[in-house]
């Protein structure tokens, strides 16, 4: 066994644990807590697929950005009796697994698709798509106009988002 | 790389000087404390410059920046009705006095202004989907923010939340909907598209074809979104009532033209075979029948905004709706597609930012005097403000679309382009609303003829001399364009050119 092999086992392990664990917890804080966990183990993953550019976005957009507005929106809500949430079942506690069945099933399907049916190998492209080099370089080249573009949104947003908040302006 | 950069820069010197007005008006307003007036007119030059730069933009339509951007006389035409509209708001707004109270921060609205001016020019020619998206957010984002201005009102605020909720919810149905065309095709450039259509590799079973239609729906959503297309246009009465008058008037002229070209764009260059069919009518790859998918929602999105405006007691709510109905005639001439109808609507843009911008207008300078946009205070205006009364007549006569006004000849044109494509049901419902809408904007008339004001009061109403200039100035093209539209047609038919692989 390669040092590789025992880091996705060891990952894999965290990812799914956590992610049941997720599921499972009465509490919305744990489970929220528990599902960064998971995000971080899928950012590992990634890492490990020579896909350093999405391991970071993972760790910074969705363990970091997104996982502060869950709990915030948690916190927000102000849950009263957590519990309360699992008694009624209906038509929508049974739609959550359907969902989740329908979607393993086409990630299978896709990943077989382009794996030409085998789980086992790392195709050479995407070995090279995803590393830093690679986007870096599309970024700075192929979608330059785009990219300063982007920076003049962000630009906007920021100001915008100053005056709206401010409470009393001078 | 480097070299095609600056290749493209030589003709996107438009859109680089409205960034930098962008820029030069923080930069101003934060370095000279608050000397608001001088913000927007730095910002009135800016937007200046950029126009004049216009007229040198190339006559055969150029691919600049890889493909990401289109320069040709179709978004050209575009950008001056946004450009104009942009110089035209910020002009009434130097005069607004619901402005004036949010005296703080009216720097940055005016920068906000040169931004969402920014965002809108680069719509009309954005040729790739990461393009489209980035400049629609641009707009949005900024939009948003000028919704929500006047913090001390509280509509405001309401206004603007329901802008960022619902335009979040259409992003995102836009953002599937491009994913899906990018998991079909393998590329995000429209010519790219369009070629991986037409060789037929990208659809190929039944299921990549559902997929195709369902991307084709999700981004008719986020388009329609933007435009008040029904079943989309939830926001648009709060937004429009909610928002500083001026924001509503650039809201309903200008984001309307940007969404229309881009809409425009995306499905001429990525869906339409540019062989044209014995009727003009462009068809379309594989005869996928979405002009129909339009046609009915054209047709529900005037009878909405027509029949719920007849209820409005509130103008700037009722101009709202009128919006809504506008858009649904202006998609007629997208459901056509043929270069008769693509000129129509050009057509119509130009009358419609005369008679719109000029009713919003009154709207505005009556609402500073005596504080309310409700029709019913409106009574006893004929006679205690002539001036003005008259020009709200004539502004909301060109809204119905009534002789001898400028109204008339954009309705004219896309209606009989709407004929000329065999699609007649389509043109009768479109005069039939057109009675409907004559019943809301008749009602004030009435009350501005007819009816005494409710105490009798009848001392006038003093408007300053400038305000009736303006009017006055408003007046003119909207009875002209009437008998001398032949410039603007002429304009508008040589505009129609637009950008395609291989042209």
């Amino acid at each position: 066994m390669t040092f590789e092999t025992i880091l996705f086992y060891v990952l894999a392990l965290a990812g799914i644990v956590s992610a049941l664990l997720v599921i499972t917890r009465r509490n919305p804080m744990h489970a929220a807590l528990f599902l960064i966990v998971n995000f971080v183990a899928l950012a590992g993953i990634y890492l490990t697929l020579h896909a350093q550019f999405v391991a970071i976005t993972q760790v910074l957009v969705y363990a970091g950005a997104i996982m502060v507005l869950v709990l915030f929106v948690i916190m927000l809500l102000n849950l009263q009796n957590e519990q309360d949430l699992f008694e009624k079942r209906s038509w929508r506690s049974y739609s959550g697994p359907i969902l989740s069945l329908l979607l393993l099933a086409l990630l299978l399907r896709t990943v077989a698709f382009v794996s030409g049916g085998s789980f086992d190998r790392i195709s050479p492209e995407s070995e090279r798509i995803g590393t830093v080099a690679n986007i870096g370089q599309q970024l700075f080249t192929a979608f330059v106009f785009p990219f300063e573009m982007a920076s003049l949104l962000l630009l906007a947003a920021m100001v915008g988002a100053v005056i709206l908040a401010k409470k009393r302006f001078p | 790389m480097p070299d095609i950069i600056f290749q493209s820069t030589k003709h996107f010197w438009p859109e680089i000087t409205l960034a930098l007005t962008f820029i030069a008006a923080m930069i101003f307003e934060f370095a000279t404390k608050k000397r608001t007036t001088g913000t927007g007119i730095l910002v009135l030059l800016g937007l200046a410059a950029a126009l004049v730069q216009l007229p040198s933009a190339p006559s055969e339509p150029v691919s600049i920046f890889g493909g990401m951007y289109a320069i040709d006389p179709f978004s050209t035409f575009f950008k001056y009705v946004i450009i104009v509209t942009g110089m035209v708001v910020v002009l009434f707004s130097f005069q607004s006095q619901e402005l004036k109270k949010e005296s703080g921060h009216t720097g940055e609205y005016y920068c906000f202004i040169a931004a969402v001016t920014f965002g809108m020019v680069l719509m009309t020619g954005s040729s790739n989907l990461v393009m489209i998206y980035l400049s629609i957010e641009l707009v949005s984002i900024t939009s948003y923010i000028l919704a929500g201005f006047s913090k001390s009102l509280r509509r405001s605020s309401e206004a603007a939340l329901k802008y960022v909720i619902f335009g979040a919810l259409s992003s995102g149905i836009m953002l599937y909907g491009m994913s899906l065309i990018f998991g079909l095709t393998g590329t995000l450039d429209l010519s790219g598209i369009r070629t991986a259509l037409a060789s037929g590799h990208a659809v190929t079973t039944g299921w990549s074809f559902a997929a195709l239609m369902a991307a084709i729906v999700l981004m008719l959503a986020g388009f329609g979104y933007k435009v008040s297309v029904v079943p989309f246009h939830f926001w648009t009465p709060d937004v429009y009532e909610g928002a500083p008058i001026t924001i509503t008037a650039f809201l309903a002229v200008a984001s309307k033209a940007a969404v229309f070209a881009v809409m425009i764009r995306f499905f001429y260059v990525a869906f339409f075979d540019n062989m044209l069919a014995s009727t003009g009518v462009y068809s379309s790859f594989r005869n996928v029948d979405w002009s129909m998918i339009l046609a009915v929602l054209s047709v529900l999105t005037m009878t909405l905004g027509n029949f719920v405006a007849i209820w409005q007691d509130n103008l700037k709510r009722m101009l709202a709706y009128s919006s809504i109905a506008h858009a649904g005639y202006m998609l007629m001439g997208v459901v056509v597609m043929s270069n008769f109808g693509l000129s129509a609507i050009m057509l119509y843009f130009v009358m419609y930012f005369f008679m719109n911008l000029g009713a919003f207008y009154v709207v505005m300078v009556i609402a500073d005097k005596i504080g309310s946009e409700n029709i019913d205070d409106y009574r006893g205006f004929g006679k205690r403000a002539p001036i003005i009364s008259v020009g709200l007549s004539i502004f909301l006569i060109s809204l119905t679309g009534l002789p001898p006004t400028a109204g008339f000849v954009g309705k004219l044109f896309l209606f009989s382009s709407v004929m000329a494509s065999q699609f007649i049901w389509l043109a009768i419902v479109g005069v039939l609303n057109s009675v409907v809408s004559l019943y809301y904007y008749a009602r004030v008339l009435k009350n501005m003829y007819l009816r005494e004001a409710p105490d009798g009061d009848e001392s006038p109403i003093v408007f300053s001399k400038v305000t009736s200039a303006v009017v006055i100035l408003f007046i003119i093209p909207n009875i002209l364009l009437c008998f001398f539209y032949q410039p603007v047609l002429t304009f508008a038919q040589r505009s129609i050119a637009i950008l395609l692989p291989g042209l």
